[in-house]
Formats: structure tokens, C-alpha cells, sequence
């Protein structure tokens, strides 16, 4: 009777050109392995080729004919096999630079001839162990992370949602500006040498982007939801938004010093200021407004154009597109405008994907 | 034939391979292949082809397999023939008549076993 019960066995891969050191390491690993040969560097690629992560180690001897371990080692870095599988080099080649050189290919582990079984024996298991380890956290670890940004991204979703209620604003506004405003940092960050955010900055700025309107919360609902023209003295209550936001943002009793604060200050502070200082509320013009508040300012335009609100219709993805580059919602960055032409393309449809991917 | 006068005879060193190889029973599965390995006579042809290259690789497997086998006579001469041919040089002929007989008298003495 066959028992099926059985984990299949861990397959290691041994590559000597002697037969006879071959299964004398293949009897010293003993039955609890599937053993795999090879007699020379060629044969073992085609082999790791073939079998890939299923390999749970190689155990490889350098001096071969046909292709050398360390040709070996070059083509598992050429492939990124070293990273997922580990190698330990066996060979009676003792000198320093020789084991430098293996380890630096990154061999994990250097086993010198002649073979000992407890040394073969405990080394392989050990290394075996270790990397499954490795893999078993990898994947916890990425579990985690995949969570912990899932639940953040629906705490700011909800958060976002009751500030668009309260301020009269439709559905996704502040989703679609982070969406935007990444885009439009990305498109940035590749075309212009001005512009290298790393990426970990970028995610930041699109985070922090949710917060551009909070200073609303200091504005009368009334003067918000009015569907008529507003006064002027009505308007100047609105623009107030931007500095109080800054200001609430600023009194945040903890974290001032945080990257994602500063960015969210100078969002709140400066995302209705314009290139040519016709802005509010202080008239920056220029590289002075943060790149921030400028990438945040056009999305937060683009997506008020697009979307009906009580004081306005919403008006079609091309007309809103034209009127930005007409200059007809303010003059901005000619950096940004390039940025804004490339990504307005496929802007809609990729609104409407991320939109799917948050239910 | 006894392991241990085995080794005695070919110059080698029981114990310690004993010690890294655990069971008699292995050594001696291990010993009786010897005669099949290739690398003598691939170094034999090598050197009668001037290639140095395949001779290097050739004495080079043989001092390994001595090594992992216990063959210490075979193995230090194998190794001293190694680092002359690692060095580009074909030069051998000092060494080689004793590396034959060391060879020889190893696997005619396995068939003893």
C-alpha cells in the first residue's frame, strides 16, 4: 500500500563532475531528499531551468568541464534564481579569493572537501531551513502589508466620504484627486529630471492629497451648498478654506515633523494658488508653491470641472481638458500642463478602475 | 582483505575517513567505484593531447575524489600535479610514474576487497 500522506520530498540539485563525489553526497543527504545530478555547469542550468523554485538547494563544485560553478553562479544571478535558491559550493579549492568570489556571486554557504556527513548533512539542512523560513515571512509580511493598505485606504475612503458630504461635493471627489494626483506625480517623476520623486514620496503626496479640503469643515454649510452666486463676502468665507485647513492641520498635536503632515500643510495651504500668483491666499507664484499643492490644485480643478455640483452642471472629460490647457481655470506649471496633455488620455478610465477597486 | 589493511597498503588514511564517512559499509560502496572513475585516464589523455586545460580539470578530480575517499599517498601527488598544470605548465613527467603506481596499486587492491 502507497502511503499518500507524505509531503512530496525536497529536491536537491548536485552539481560534480565525479560521479563518485556525486553519491557519496547523495548518500549523505540520505532518503529524506529527492536527489537531482548534474556532471557539469551546462547540465545544471538546464536542470534549475527546469525545476526553478522547486529546488530547495543546489550543492555545486566549481572546477567542471563544459561550465564552471562560477559560470554557474553568474547565470543564476543573470536570472534572479539565487534569490529563491540557495547554493552551497563544495570544493577542495581552499584560497581566500576563491571562497570570496563564490560568496560574492552569492553563494550562501562554502563546504570544503573532503566531505564530512555531519558537516554536508547539517549545513544543507540548515540552509534549507533558514530559507524556508525566509519565504514563509516574505509572505506573512506581504499578507500584512496587502491588509494594513487595504483597511487604510477604506478608513480614508469613509473619512473622504463624510467631508464631501458635509460639503456638498459628489461621490468620489477626494479618491478621484488622490488618483489624479498620482498620475500626474508619476507621469512628473518619469519625464523630468525636475521632478525625481522616489515612489515611497509620491504615495505620500496622493495620501496626503485627501486632506486638501478639510478647511471646509470651518466654512458655513449654508455658504457651501448655495446654489446661487455668492456674494463677495460669501466667497471670501470660501476661500478661507485653504488657510484654515493649514492651520487645522498645523494644531495637530502630534507628528508635525512627519513628511506626511508637512505635505498635507502645504496641500491645504497652497492648492488654489496659481503658477502666475493670481491665487489665494497668499499669492505664490512659481516654483514657490510647493509641487504638492500645484499637482493637487489641477486634479482638484480637473475633477470639479467634470462633476456637478449644486452651483454648477458637470461639464464633459474633453471640454473640462480644453479648459484647463486654455488656461480658463488658471495658469499652471507648463511642467504640470505637459503632465496633465500625457496622462488626460487615459485619466477616465483609470478613475473608473480605481473607483471599482475600493468597493 | 580488511578496510583497514587497505588503507595501510595504498598509503591512506582509514580513520579519518572513518570519521567523516561514518560506516565501513560506505566506504566500502564508495572505495569499489573507484576503479570506474574516469579522471586517471582522462588526465593520461590529456597530457598525451597537450591539453592543458583538460588535464588541469582531470587531475583536479582525481585529487577530489582521493581527497573525499581517503587516498592521501594519491591524493597529495594528484595535488601536486593539479597546481603545475593550474599553472598553465604541462611539465608533469617528474611526477607522473609516481602518480601511475599509486594509482595502479589502489585499484588493484580494491579487487582485493
Amino acid at each position: 500500500m502507497t502511503d499518500n500522506r507524505k509531503p512530496p520530498r525536497q529536491k536537491i540539485l548536485i552539481v560534480d563532475d565525479s560521479e563518485i563525489n556525486r553519491s557519496i553526497l547523495a548518500d549523505m543527504l540520505g532518503d529524506e531528499f529527492e536527489i537531482i545530478e548534474a556532471s557539469n555547469g551546462l547540465e545544471a542550468v538546464e536542470l534549475i531551468n527546469l525545476y526553478g523554485r522547486k529546488l530547495s538547494l543546489v550543492l555545486l563544485d566549481i572546477i567542471m568541464p563544459q561550465m564552471d560553478g562560477f559560470e554557474v553562479l553568474a547565470r543564476m544571478n543573470e536570472r534572479k534564481w539565487i534569490q529563491d535558491i540557495p547554493v552551497i559550493i563544495i570544493s577542495s579549492e581552499n584560497t581566500s579569493q576563491f571562497i570570496e568570489r563564490a560568496y560574492e556571486l552569492g553563494a550562501t554557504d562554502y563546504i570544503q572537501r573532503p566531505f564530512d556527513t555531519n558537516v554536508v548533512r547539517r549545513r544543507s539542512l540548515n540552509t534549507i531551513m533558514l530559507y524556508g523560513k525566509q519565504k514563509e515571512l516574505k509572505g506573512l509580511i506581504e499578507d500584512r502589508v496587502y491588509r494594513r493598505e487595504h483597511e487604510q485606504s477604506l478608513m480614508i475612503n469613509a473619512l473622504s466620504h463624510i467631508l464631501e458630504f458635509r460639503n456638498g461635493e459628489s461621490g468620489n471627489h477626494i479618491t478621484n484627486v488622490r488618483k489624479i494626483s498620482e498620475m500626474l506625480l508619476n507621469t512628473l517623476a518619469k519625464n523630468n529630471e525636475k521632478y525625481k520623486l522616489p515612489q515611497s514620496e509620491i504615495s505620500l503626496i496622493a495620501l496626503a492629497s485627501a486632506l486638501h479640503d478639510v478647511g471646509k469643515l470651518a466654512v458655513d454649510k449654508d455658504i457651501l451648498n448655495k446654489p446661487q452666486k455668492l456674494t463677495a463676502k460669501e466667497q471670501e468665507a470660501v476661500r478661507a478654506h485653504a488657510l484654515r485647513g493649514a492651520e487645522i492641520i498645523k494644531q495637530l498635536p502630534y507628528a508635525s515633523d512627519e513628511p506626511l503632515i508637512k505635505h498635507a500643510y502645504e496641500i491645504c495651504r497652497w492648492h488654489h494658488e496659481h503658477w502666475d500668483g493670481s491665487g489665494y491666499p497668499d499669492g505664490l507664484e512659481g516654483d514657490k508653491i510647493p509641487v504638492s499643492a500645484q499637482v493637487v490644485g489641477l486634479a482638484d480643478a480637473y475633477d470639479t470641472l467634470t462633476n456637478k455640483r449644486v452651483y454648477k452642471e458637470a461639464v464633459p472629460h474633453s471640454k473640462a481638458v480644453e479648459m484647463i490647457l486654455n488656461g480658463e481655470c488658471g495658469v499652471f506649471n507648463p511642467d504640470l500642463i505637459e503632465a496633465f496633455k500625457s496622462v488626460a488620455g487615459t485619466l477616465q478610465t483609470n478613475l473608473r478602475l480605481s473607483s471599482l477597486e475600493d468597493l | 582483505m580488511t578496510l583497514e589493511n587497505f588503507y595501510e597498503v595504498i598509503g591512506g588514511d582509514y580513520t579519518g575517513t572513518k570519521s567523516r564517512l561514518l560506516t565501513d559499509e560506505r566506504i566500502l560502496r564508495f572505495v569499489t567505484k573507484f576503479p570506474a572513475d574516469e579522471s586517471f585516464k582522462n588526465l593520461e589523455k590529456a597530457l598525451a593531447d597537450n591539453n592543458v586545460q583538460e588535464a588541469f580539470r582531470a587531475a583536479h578530480t582525481l585529487k577530489g575524489v582521493a581527497g573525499n575517499l581517503g587516498f592521501n599517498a594519491l591524493f597529495e601527488i594528484s595535488q601536486e600535479v593539479t597546481e603545475i598544470l593550474r599553472g598553465g605548465s604541462l611539465e608533469v613527467s617528474a611526477h607522473m610514474p609516481k602518480l601511475k603506481q599509486l594509482y595502479n596499486l589502489t585499484v588493484e587492491n580494491i579487487a582485493n576487497l
